[in-house]
């Protein structure tokens, strides 16, 4: 019998800003290479039963503003479950929509949005966009990576006693003043990083199945996937990021 | 007023010696310089009659749909003052009325049309109040200085009013949420012809604007823009819209509008709507029925317009300008080399985003495209080009099924190196997407004696 992996993915229309299908591409292919075959379910406003832990991976994409309320609402019933279900199972969620899953955000016209609380974060949107690229550190299912992707910023965030996601290397971050590139709490990754992020960073992309396959206690794929374009890809955009001009604050002065 | 008269005349003699210098440049330095001796120039004007004025803004489409009104009144004998030659922030607009303005700023014209960015439009708004508004459509665009749709639409907000006419694009449901906000609205539209495509089930549409849910799109005319329906609330496209085109027939070039038939200067998908809102302001708002405008349609020439072809050695270079981090210009690119069922070779250059420091790699709108009718459309080679950036466009061909061997990475932006992978090419059809400045470089060369 094929072995299945079970996708949700969050508000895929109503959350679409940064061709974020991407993402989604990134599991599939990797899973397809693996041999699994991936099975995706699309939740929306109108999803009458939603149970995280009926799924194997979650992937919630940057979305507007204007509907976090709307969304806050439809979730906020599922807050425990989301919490269980990042303590051993992997959930990305990218760009603006971090701040959803923190704890309230201020919006510029000073009114406040409250969040999800999954993590403890507080958000601030910005008067002004601010894009750049991003590269930094992490680690994922223990394996140390180098990241390189994008993010268009419009909510800083200031993270609490949670744990950040990468350590940056080029980049505005969480908020352009700290060396935090967003979040990691239990399993969920909760990043700025576009891109998107799993096409640019294949070997994060691996970690997720791999942690998988843990999860449904199948064997660990050994062979490693052929990422030498995205190699090259992130050689050639370091090049860019070493000779650009910016008027980001130096990390090693943050 | 002593300050308003001072920018005025300024304004007048640097418009004429620039003139002098560079006959047929547009630019906004008159309007500019103007503008910073008196800051509310454009508000003192004389006998600008705000009824006349019509802004024409949004994501895609503003500048052809401006070009086509302007081009259709001129042709009906109507004086227009129009921003066809200057930019469309204020400092354009302030050089434009500054041109057609006498020396004691009297304006006198029929109708008064402007271009406008969506952006910078409060700004404009404040010193022009104008009573007209063709909203094109608000999609994704320029994410790095723009955010997402949202943050344009509280631009917007800003500036319409109730006592605003709103002409509106039916199948774009962003800009049908202003509906609601203004005095009265008129909604131009296109039917469904044979270029409209379907997305698969996996590509995203996006929120109603007015309840959050899922909207449905039952086929696009152009990305993002087609029938559209919300199950949960009902705000959906109208069926009987003021203005629709219809009857888009493309071997004949001709559609069809009120029962009149137009010749289509431009068999392209993204131009339908601009056919379509121009003749709605046209005649709602300036009194020339779609009848009269019928002949401007003959001798219509679309300033800036985001198709070219070059011949090359025995090859024909079909260039297609996209707007950087907007899908819907890529995807209306992608459809049209994918209607070419002919062997044909696609050359991408998507760049680094340059536009203001910081310049940064941006490809991730190609991911809202559907590449799949274009690599299923007989292509031989692809050759993926431009410095730090061809790496991740070859990859996203990729990801829609593309063989590594039959793509050419060229991680330079170098014209010869580019011209030698065409020379390689068996096929003498060749499609090129890039920016403009290379687009301009490619042209010289052949020009130079490479032809």
């Amino acid at each position: 019998m094929e072995q299945t992996i079970k996708v949700g993915w969050l508000f895929n229309n109503m959350f679409n800003l940064h061709g974020d299908r991407g993402n989604l591409l990134a599991i599939q292919a990797e899973a397809k290479r693996r041999g699994y075959q991936v099975e995706v379910t699309q939740i929306n406003l109108d999803t009458e039963t939603f149970n995280p832990l009926d799924f194997d991976f979650l992937f919630c994409p940057p979305g507007e503003i204007e509907h976090f309320e709307a969304v806050a609402a439809y979730l906020e019933p599922h807050r425990n479950e989301l919490m269980a279900y990042i303590e051993t199972r992997p959930m990305l969620v990218t760009g603006t929509t971090v701040a959803l899953f923190g704890e309230t955000i201020k919006r510029d016209d000073q009114s406040e949005i409250i969040g999800l609380g999954i993590i403890e974060i507080e958000a601030r949107e910005n008067h002004a966009v601010y894009g750049d690229d991003l590269y930094y550190t992490c680690q994922y299912n223990g394996k140390e990576m180098e990241m390189i992707g994008s993010q268009i910023q419009m909510i800083d965030l200031d993270i609490k006693e949670e744990s950040p996601f990468g350590r940056l290397k080029y980049g505005y971050g969480n908020n352009g003043k700290t060396k935090f590139e967003g979040v990691i709490s239990g399993k969920g990754i909760f990043t700025n990083t576009l891109g998107p992020v799993l096409v640019c960073n294949p070997w994060l992309t691996e970690e997720i199945i791999n942690l998988i396959e843990v999860n449904k206690t199948w064997p660990v794929w050994d062979e490693h996937r052929d990422n030498s374009l995205e190699l090259k890809s992130q050689k050639s955009k370091m090049v860019h990021i070493n000779k650009k001009e910016t008027r980001l604050k130096r990390i090693s002065e943050r | 007023m002593m300050k308003f008269y001072f920018a005025l005349w300024l304004a007048k003699l640097m418009g004429i010696a620039i003139k002098l210098v560079s006959k047929g440049r547009g630019t906004n330095l008159p309007g500019e310089k103007a503008l910073a001796i008196d800051p509310d120039f454009v508000k003192h004007f004389k006998n600008i009659d705000y009824s006349k004025v019509v802004f024409i803004t949004g994501t895609n489409g503003k500048s052809s749909t401006t070009n086509l009104v302007t081009h259709i009144l001129k042709q009906n004998g109507k004086k227009i003052v129009s921003n066809l030659e200057g930019a469309n922030l204020l400092g354009g607009i302030a050089t434009s009325l500054a041109k057609e303005a006498s020396l004691l700023g009297k304006l006198k014209a029929d109708y008064y049309i402007f271009e406008t960015d969506e952006r910078y439009l409060p700004l404009i708004y404040a010193q022009l109040p104008a009573e007209n508004m063709l909203i094109t459509n608000l999609q994704k665009d320029q994410v790095q200085r723009n955010g997402d749709p949202d943050f344009i639409i509280r631009k917007l907000k800003e500036v319409v009013n109730p006592r605003m006419t709103l002409i509106l694009n039916n199948e774009e449901p962003r800009s049908r949420f202003f509906e609601e906000i203004a005095h009265r609205s008129i909604y131009y539209s296109v039917a469904n012809h044979a270029e409209s495509f379907t997305k698969g089930g996996d590509y995203p549409t996006q929120a109603c604007p007015k309840c959050h849910h899922d909207l449905r799109f039952d086929y696009y005319n152009v990305d993002s823009i087609g029938a559209f329906a919300c199950d949960f609330c009902g705000f959906a496209s109208k069926s009987t819209p003021d203005y629709l085109v219809t009857e888009l027939n493309f071997s004949d070039k001709t559609f069809k509008l009120k029962d009149v038939v137009f010749h289509m200067p431009y068999d392209l998908p993204f131009m339908f709507y601009n056919y379509a809102g121009a003749l709605a302001v046209c005649d709602a708002l300036c009194g020339i029925t779609p009848a009269a405008a019928a002949g401007a349609f003959e001798n219509f020439k679309n300033i800036g317009g985001r198709f070219e072809v070059l011949t090359y050695k025995n090859k024909t270079i079909k260039y297609m300008r996209i707007k950087q981090e907007n899908p819907d210009t890529l995807q209306s690119a992608l459809n049209i080399m994918a209607s070419d069922k002919s062997k044909k070779m696609v050359a991408l250059g998507l760049y680094v985003v340059n536009d203001f420091v910081p310049h940064y790699i941006n490809t991730f709108y190609a991911f809202d495209c559907d590449f799949k009718p274009l690599v299923d459309s007989n292509v031989e080679r692809y050759l993926c080009f431009s410095e730090h950036v061809a790496y991740d466009t070859a990859n996203r061909l990729v990801y829609d099924g593309v063989s590594k061997e039959v793509i050419t990475i060229m991680d330079s932006d170098n014209i010869s190196e580019i011209f030698a992978e065409i020379d390689k090419a068996e096929t003498d059809n060749i499609y090129l997407i890039t920016w403009i400045s290379t687009f301009e470089k490619m042209k010289k060369f052949i020009e130079g004696g490479q032809n």
